[in-house]
Formats: C-alpha cells, sequence, structure tokens
C-alpha cells in the first residue's frame, strides 16, 4: 500500500514538473549555487587543478621535501602536501598558516618519491583558503 | 569475582543505538549501564556513510520514513550543530540511466518539501555545461545535473558525544566490556554476566536489559532464548585521504543501484555494497570484487577516479529487519522495538533495524518503552538538549590557534572533533608537538583521549582523534602515538610494541583490497617505519 501510494503522488508531481517545466522558462541556477555555498567552504576545483588533482594529493608523507627545502611560511612541507591538501571545507580558516616566506620549490619537488608538484599544491591551497 | 553493580537499565550495545539509549535513560534520571564488547561506534554505526540524510529514495517506497528520517535529522543537527556539516550533492544524470532529468529533478523538487525539517537548502538544476564549471572531473557525456543537500557528521564523536554526556549525566559506561550470559530469574531478564578489558567477570543486576547490539541483535537475543531476525546486509566504502571534489557526487552502479562518492573532512568516502551476509560478524572481509563493483560504477560519471590513490576501505553489517524475498537495495530501513515480555521473558527489549540519521527517535521510542514497564514518567529532552561540544558557539580558530601555540589548521581540527570544549581539552597543559601530521593532531588531545575519552587502544584513537587518518596512514606516528598513549595508560614497552603491531596488522587488512601504485610506495614507508615489529 505504501508503495503504491509512493508511486502515484510521484507520478503526479512529475506531471506537474513537466507542464511547469513547459510554461516557466530555465534560467541559470549556478551563481545562486555558488554564493549560497560559499560560506560552507565549497568553492570548485579548476580544470587545470582538476586535471592535476591525483598527483597534487599523491603525497605519503615521507617528509624528505622538509629535507630538501624546509617550509612555506609556517607550514612545513610536507603538512602542505599531506594535510593542507586535503581541502577542509573550513581551509579558510587556515589562510594565515600557507601566507608568507616561499620555499625552494624545484628542490622540493625533486626530492618527492611520488612527483607531487609542491609549487602548485601551494598555489592550490592558497587560492582555495583566501576564498 | 566483585559484588553485582545495580542499575535500573543495563544497555547492550555501544553503537549509535546504544549510546543515544543510554543518554536518553540517564537524562531522563534513570540508573544505565552501557557496556560494548569494542569500542564506540566500532560497529555499524563507524562504517556507515558519515551522513545524517533524509533519505530521498525512500520517496519511491514509503513518504512516512523519509518524514521521520527528515525531522529527526533536523533535532541531531540541532543538537550536534557544532560537529556536522553540509554536504552538497551533485547528481549528474547520463543519457541512459534509469532516471532520466526530469524524473531526477521531480524527486528532488518532491525532497525539497522535506529538506527544512532538517535545516537544508532546495535543490538546484545543472545543465551539463554549469555542472562541469563546477566540477570538471564529471563526464562531458551528461545530460544535466541537479543538486541536494545532507548534512556529514563524524559517527565516532557522535557516538562518543551521546556516551560522554550519559556518563555526564550518572550513567556508566564500559567499552571493550563483552556481556556473556544473561542473568535469569523464573523466565525474566535481571542483569547480565560480562567480561572486562583486563579479563575479569563481573555481574550487573537491572529492571531491564536493552538489546542494541545492532547485527549482533539475534546473538544477544538467543542468550535470553528468544528469536530476533535480521537480514544483515554488507556495505563496504572506499577511503581516499583526500577530497577529490570539493562536493559529493552519485553515480549508479552496473545493476542501477544508487552509489555515492561523499567530501567529508579531508577525506573522501565512496561506496556502497549492499549484499546479504551470512559469514561470521565480528570478522567481515572486504574483497577487491566489491572495490572493483564500485569503482567501475563510479568511473561511468567521473572518469578518473582510477587514478586516486585509495588508503583503506571500511565494512559493515546493516541490522536490516527481516523480510523475505526483496532485493537488498528495497529493504526497508525502519525499526522495530521488541518487548520480549510477549515471549515470556520480561525485563527484556530489543531495538533492531534503522539508520545512524534516525538514531535519536529510536532511542527516544526504546527508552519510552523502558519508561513504560518501569512505570517511570518522565519525557525526552533529546531532541533539544545540545551534546557536549555544541552547547556554545565556537571561537574563531586563529585565535584558538594563537592562545594554545597551534597552527590554525590544527585548531580547526581539534573544534571539528571537541567543538565549542575545544580549548578544554589543550586546557592546563602545553599543546606539544604535532604527533599525527597529517591530520594534524597534538600530542595533547591524544593524551586527553587516553585520560579522558576511554582510548585503550590505537584503533580506539583513530575513532576518536582521527590518529594515522590521513594520507601516511601512521607510517610517520603509530610508534610515537603508542608512547603517549601508553604513558597514560601505564603500558610497558612491549605493552606499546605490541599495539602498534595490532594496530598495523588489522589496518593492513583494511588497505590491502585497494593497494595499487603510490599505495604500495606508501605501504613500503609503514612497513619500513615498523620495521622489528613483526619478526
Amino acid at each position: 500500500m505504501g508503495r503504491t501510494d509512493s508511486l502515484a503522488k510521484l507520478a503526479l508531481a512529475y506531471g506537474m514538473h513537466l507542464t511547469r517545466r513547459r510554461l516557466r522558462p530555465a534560467r541559470s541556477q549556478l551563481k545562486p549555487l555558488l554564493d549560497l555555498y560559499a560560506a560552507d567552504g565549497l568553492a570548485p576545483l579548476t580544470p587545470e587543478e582538476q586535471e592535476k588533482h591525483p598527483q597534487l594529493i599523491g603525497c605519503i608523507n615521507c617528509g624528505l621535501c622538509a629535507f630538501a627545502a624546509g617550509r612555506l611560511a609556517r607550514t612545513r612541507l610536507p603538512d602542505l602536501a599531506s594535510s593542507y591538501a586535503r581541502l577542509y571545507s573550513r581551509l579558510g580558516d587556515a589562510a594565515g598558516d600557507v601566507d608568507g616566506e616561499e620555499p625552494d620549490w624545484e628542490a622540493a619537488s625533486a626530492a618527492c618519491p611520488v612527483g607531487v608538484p609542491l609549487e602548485d599544491v601551494a598555489r592550490m591551497v592558497r587560492r582555495l583558503a583566501v576564498g | 569475582m566483585s559484588q553485582p553493580s545495580a542499575h535500573d537499565v543495563v544497555i547492550i550495545g555501544g553503537g549509535v543505538t546504544g549510546a543515544g539509549i543510554a543518554r536518553d535513560l540517564s537524562l531522563r534520571g534513570l540508573s544505565v549501564l552501557l557496556l560494548e564488547k569494542g569500542d564506540w561506534g566500532a560497529g555499524t554505526s563507524g562504517s556507515s556513510s558519515w551522513m545524517i540524510h533524509g533519505g530521498p529514495r525512500y520517496l519511491e517506497f514509503d513518504w512516512d520514513t523519509t518524514r521521520l528520517s527528515t525531522t529527526d535529522a533536523g533535532h541531531i543537527v540541532t543538537i550536534a550543530r557544532n560537529i556536522v556539516y553540509r554536504v552538497l550533492f551533485i547528481i549528474p544524470v547520463l543519457p541512459h540511466d534509469k532516471n532520466n532529468i526530469e524524473r531526477m529533478e521531480t524527486a528532488m523538487e518532491v525532497y525539497d518539501r522535506f529538506q527544512p525539517l532538517k535545516k537544508s537548502h532546495p535543490h538546484k538544476r545543472l545543465t551539463p555545461q554549469e555542472a562541469l564549471e563546477i566540477e570538471p572531473g564529471l563526464t562531458p557525456d551528461m545530460v544535466g545535473a541537479v543538486t541536494m543537500e545532507e548534512w556529514g557528521v563524524d559517527p565516532h564523536r557522535l557516538v562518543f558525544a551521546n556516551v560522554q554526556d550519559a556518563v555526564a549525566n550518572g550513567a556508566r559506561a564500559l567499552n571493550h566490556t563483552k556481556v556473556v550470559e544473561l542473568l535469569r530469574d523464573a523466565g525474566a531478564v535481571i542483569g547480565v554476566r560480562y567480561r572486562t578489558s583486563d579479563g575479569a567477570y563481573s555481574e550487573a543486576r537491572a529492571k531491564v536489559v536493552v538489546n542494541a547490539a545492532g547485527p549482533w541483535v539475534p546473538e544477544v537475543g538467543h542468550m535470553a532464548g528468544v528469536d530476533v531476525q535480521l537480514r544483515p546486509a554488507k556495505g563496504i566504502h572506499i577511503v581516499y585521504p583526500h577530497r577529490i571534489s570539493r562536493f559529493a557526487i552519485s553515480a549508479e552502479s552496473i545493476d542501477g543501484r544508487d552509489l555515492l562518492m561523499v567530501s567529508h573532512a579531508g577525506f573522501t568516502l565512496l561506496g556502497t555494497t549492499d549484499d546479504d551476509f551470512y559469514g561470521d560478524l565480528d570478522s567481515v572481509e572486504v574483497l577487491r570484487d566489491e572495490v572493483d563493483y564500485l569503482l567501475q560504477g563510479f568511473e561511468r560519471v567521473f572518469p578518473a577516479i582510477r587514478k586516486f590513490r585509495p588508503v583503506r576501505t571500511t565494512t559493515g553489517v546493516r541490522p536490516t529487519l527481516f523480510k523475505w524475498r526483496r532485493y537488498e537495495d528495497e529493504l526497508s530501513r525502519r525499526y522495530q522495538i521488541f518487548d520480549h515480555a510477549s515471549d515470556g521473558v520480561d525485563g527484556f527489549v530489543t531495538i533492531a533495524g534503522g539508520k545512524l540519521s534516525m538514531y535519536r527517535l529510536m532511542a527516544e521510542e526504546t527508552s519510552d518503552a523502558v519508561c513504560r514497564k518501569l512505570g517511570h514518567q518522565s519525557p525526552c529532552v533529546t531532541a533539544t538538549q545540545p551534546l557536549p561540544g555544541s552547547e556554545s558557539d565556537m571561537e574563531p580558530a586563529e585565535d584558538l590557534a594563537r592562545r594554545c601555540g597551534i597552527s590554525a589548521l590544527a585548531a580547526v581540527k581539534l573544534q571539528s572533533r571537541h567543538g565549542s570544549r575545544a580549548a578544554e581539552v589543550l586546557d592546563g597543559a602545553a599543546a606539544g608537538r604535532v604527533v599525527c601530521r597529517c591530520e594534524p593532531l597534538t600530542e595533547a588531545e591524544l593524551s586527553y583521549s587516553a585520560r579522558r575519552e576511554q582510548v585503550r587502544t590505537l584503533a580506539d584513537a583513530f575513532r576518536r582523534v582521527s590518529l594515522a587518518g590521513g594520507p601516511c596512514a601512521g607510517a610517520a606516528c603509530v610508534m610515537r602515538a603508542a608512547e603517549i598513549v601508553g604513558r597514560e595508560l601505564g603500558w610497558s614497552a612491549s605493552q606499546r610494541f605490541d599495539a602498534v603491531r595490532d594496530f598495523v596488522q588489522s589496518s593492513w587488512l583494511g588497505r590491502a583490497p585497494v593497494l595499487t601504485h603510490a599505495g604500495w610506495a606508501q605501504e613500503e614507508l609503514v612497513q619500513g617505519a615498523t620495521r622489528g615489529l613483526f619478526v
């Protein structure tokens, strides 16, 4: 009984939906969507970041980049790739952690055994942190 | 054996339902003993999809379940406001999906009617280009997409918050404590015999014993001579140690089931399967076939998924109510409360079925049944009384970080676990070094979890404070963590080594089905870091 009743109500809703779609022109809902969730830290990745994303988040936290190049601002390089790059929705609250002096990116990336492009990681983290 | 303790109620099972009942009854002024054979939330609750959701798929079967579920979800997000977060789903629709874009949007329009009950926003509809703009990893083959909002929560913290509040209201709660026998008197259940983590046996007398053991409900029922039938269903998730997308994404499996990839606090869960389970509930293994089934379904909407490195899997068994013939996916997620007085066994109540999103309501109704048996009249307050950590607003993470000498990200993570009580965790102690850098987790918080949050093993620390939950899977931190926890619990050097070995070995079981390329590199690192433990 429950299932028949549910399907009948869904069928009615479907008919009303199709009628509404015919009568009312569709408008883009992208901007309202992004505005609505901006406060929840749900800014999207760019296509370039998405393309490289498997490499950007490939850190295994071996620590070799820290030996090679140290820190970005107050943040140790392995932490940048293993922790900040996890893209927490509240990354914006930690923007100050990654704002400051740059390390030798070339040395850092050369030391990485799994090929994490650390400068790109820093760029992505900073972009998302500042919103 | 020590003298039996006496309680109004003994609850067997420290998942979210048992913990919720313990909280509810202790807030009503009853004396409660809660017993869990493993760790809090280590069974079905912890292996869930980490969501407080309203169940839009139940719209096809039963709108009442959706209404109940969204209403209770609304209560949960209110009482746990500092540990829940919004999860925005993108549901891409492909040309040959079981629902076309109009049907899918219709379902979302109907679901929108329920969304305000759980303080969620209505859906939006996106063109393929718009969907690709916000998630470039989606397949360009889609014909459109709709969005849907749900809530995320760390189930381990949710369970523990309930335990914590029960204890604050007078309950006793023991983890790693197994009930080995139900005490009987003329047919009635009058208490339990249990074995604690140190191997000692004790007894507790109670006016009512509640069986809230999830999939183990039939096993506990047998101790009382009653038959409670379930249809247990196994589900697995693949865990990625990062957010693969800023959004959650749904997909369709080869057999038309709904799959979800959900972005949580710094990691991603991809799941889930739903298969009848007949094996040993204490030893549920993930099969490579199940992993392949999920990846095959998901790569249709997110083609690059196989390029990402999973770090482990999770698995659990749902305590679904028994029903013959239906497919697993069509089984109801409703719950049922059994007063076994009707079976001639007085003083024994079972709660079976249900889901995380309705745990508070299940606990309320079970507690009502218990109060009726006891003739105790006191209203339920769990719909409005905040859980620990959600009593007040949180201070800005940067202020907390500055005050406690930790990074802002460490402060954010501390708050995500302890809410407005984050500062208390570090109170009176220097935050100390960061012990788990991936998370990040400070020494002070780990010590606190051993001292105040019933952490007894490193796996407990993983559940309570996310120790080794990140990309390195513990390679860099488990040895140090064993020293810190061991210092609090008085472990000898060999006990510390044993703790690390147990943790690494049990983690391996969850990791093995998903190891590929970089995963093996990481595995070498873990094995190297812990070399010497396995000779």
